[in-house]
């Protein structure tokens, strides 16, 4: 245990400690809660306008999710190969895999933390949600979806991605294009047909779909993503990245030359 | 311990079948160029890289099941900027399997050998390169550590900040603790017991650092700070070094003469009718970086 809280504590005061890391995981997703929810609810109904900005703020938490996974995590793996931590670390009596589930659960706080201040932010603007205790429940599995593919996408890039600021800019780089493609961040209704097809495959964005069908209803979602087979093959495929990149951190950046 | 001990990438042999044996207790540096293959030796017996063949013996164990008595001090500033000294020591102390509470008490030990305890509340990214290394050096102090191995310490210190350090390294030494100190500063080298000289991956020379200064035959060097540095300045010390041989050093040159006090006039004569002021001359006794020179041609400071 004491390898794991010891690399929890490490990487989780290393994202607190950052302003870049605050600022995109956490900040930025609240600026665009704040614009969306004065800006493009323009004279709707009020109930309208209320679940609208419910809907931009679950997008917005998704965004801060997939943030953390796929650019702050790279980075920290990066970081610590770049400046020889890892190298020192692999000449220590340390296990991989309990580096590994340190610096996940780190990840997974540190996404907590991010989702619900976007997610007060969103309340504090009016945003409003309806929902049931299972709605909720399942919206949380699905949260942690995201987070699972995020992560594993994440743990590829600063596998393979070896200097920080390149492992950075790729994590939100691809964030920002998968986001925007895959309706994360526009409308469902507003994509082309193949962007609609790519929105239910990509793990994220089906799982944000099926957050804000729960959360606040079909309509917002463009579609019913809780369909047996997408719900499915969201799971298998999150799971499928995180398994992936956890072989690839492990095999590659604790490789042995 | 190794025998034949040979590291290839693809087709470069980067150590070829080498050698070493270093006794309990004893402070050996081993010093070469960049590239002549020591990091690679030094990350193969910290067990972060394999050798493609040859053996390994650490206290009659394997490099991977010697981790628990092995601490590396790897070249580069491995410690985390964002948190405090005490933190990161917390940090590694915690992954050597020491409770919170053990742990704190031997963290603030260590700090205070080190002499960052008054700094401990501080994070890193406000040491200085000197107390980062001397922190970074605290991580391989924990008790049960047998053997350190420190990678090129000193590189990037300024001069005060690289005495205190190497103040800090003799102060490691005693009998339980052996150390391996990896660096191209003949001036580093010369505080160990045993140097050895590693060049193209294999050692060249090995012997306590006084003989071995001893054995290369050199015993009159002329130190010669100058004005300018050049290619025509170079080729004219030659005509005063034993076998055309001059070194270049970061001020001026080096040369190796029989006679000092025959060649000392002649050569700043010389060098004034070309137009190079020696701005300090002086007879010195050899460096280990002069050994080096003498035996392989090459500047210990060049890369490979």
């Amino acid at each position: 245990m004491g390898q794991i809280t010891s690399t929890w504590n490490k990487t989780i005061k290393e994202f607190l400690r950052q302003k870049t890391v605050l600022f995109w995981t956490i900040g930025w997703p609240i600026i665009w809660v704040l614009i969306g929810s004065f800006s493009f609810t323009g004279d709707a109904p009020p109930e309208i306008v209320a679940y609208t900005r419910g809907a931009i703020s679950i997008s917005m938490m998704v965004f801060g999710l997939m943030t953390a996974g796929m650019a702050n995590l790279p980075g920290n793996i990066a970081q610590d190969r770049e400046r020889g931590l890892l190298t020192k670390v692999m000449s220590m009596p340390v296990s991989p895999w309990r580096d590994f589930t340190g610096r996940i659960l780190a990840l997974l706080a540190f996404s907590v933390l991010s989702a619900m201040l976007v997610i007060a932010v969103g309340f504090a603007c009016g945003a409003r949600f309806f929902f049931t205790g299972i709605d909720f429940v399942a919206s949380l599995a699905f949260i942690l979806l995201i987070f699972v593919a995020s992560a594993g996408i994440g743990m590829l890039i600063g596998t393979f991605v070896k200097h920080v600021h390149g492992a950075i800019m790729s994590g939100v780089g691809l964030t920002v294009v998968s986001a925007a493609l895959s309706g994360v961040m526009t409308p469902y209704a507003y994509l082309p047909s193949v962007l609609q097809n790519f929105a239910r495959i990509y793990p994220i964005s089906s799982a944000n779909s099926a957050i804000t069908f729960l959360l606040v209803g079909e309509e917002y979602a463009g579609y019913n993503p809780l369909s047996l087979g997408q719900t499915v093959a969201t799971a298998i495929i999150a799971l499928l990245l995180f398994i992936i990149g956890l072989i690839a951190y492990s095999r590659f950046c604790w490789k042995k030359e | 311990m190794t025998e034949n001990l040979t590291k290839e990438y693809g087709k470069k042999e980067v150590l070829k079948k080498v050698n070493l044996k270093i006794s309990k207790g004893e402070f050996y540096a081993l010093m070469g160029p960049n590239g002549s293959g020591k990091t690679t030796l030094a990350s193969i017996l910290a067990s972060v890289k394999s050798p493609t063949e040859g053996k390994i013996e650490i206290f009659g164990k394997k490099p991977e099941a010697a981790k628990k008595i092995t601490g590396y001090v790897p070249q580069e500033n491995f410690s985390s900027p964002l948190l405090t000294g005490k933190e990161n020591l917390m940090y590694f102390a915690e992954l050597l399997g020491y409770s919170k509470k053990e742990a704190g008490e031997i963290v603030k030990g260590l700090l205070k050998k080190v002499g960052l305890w008054e700094d401990a509340s501080k994070r890193v990214s406000h040491y200085s390169g000197g107390m980062r290394k001397r922190l970074e050096v605290a991580t391989i102090l924990f008790p049960g550590l047998k053997l350190l191995i420190l990678d090129e310490p000193t590189t990037g210190l300024d001069p005060s900040a690289r005495r205190k350090f190497l103040g800090l390294v003799q102060e490691l030494r005693n009998e339980e603790t052996t150390i391996l100190l990896i660096t191209h500063i003949g001036a580093d080298a010369d505080l160990a017991s045993i140097v050895g000289l590693i060049d193209r991956g294999i050692i060249i020379a090995e012997e306590q650092p006084e003989k071995l200064k001893r054995n290369s035959g050199l015993e009159n060097v002329v130190n010669i700070e100058t004005s300018i540095k050049s290619n025509k300045v170079a080729s004219l010390l030659t005509n005063f070094s034993e076998k055309m041989k001059v070194l270049e050093t970061e001020t001026g040159y080096r040369v190796f003469t029989e006679d000092v006090e025959k060649a000392t006039p002649k050569i700043v004569r010389s060098l004034n009718e070309i137009g190079c002021k020696v701005i300090r001359i002086e007879s010195v006794k050899p460096s280990l970086e002069d050994v080096f020179f003498k035996l392989t041609e090459r500047k210990v400071t060049e890369a490979d």
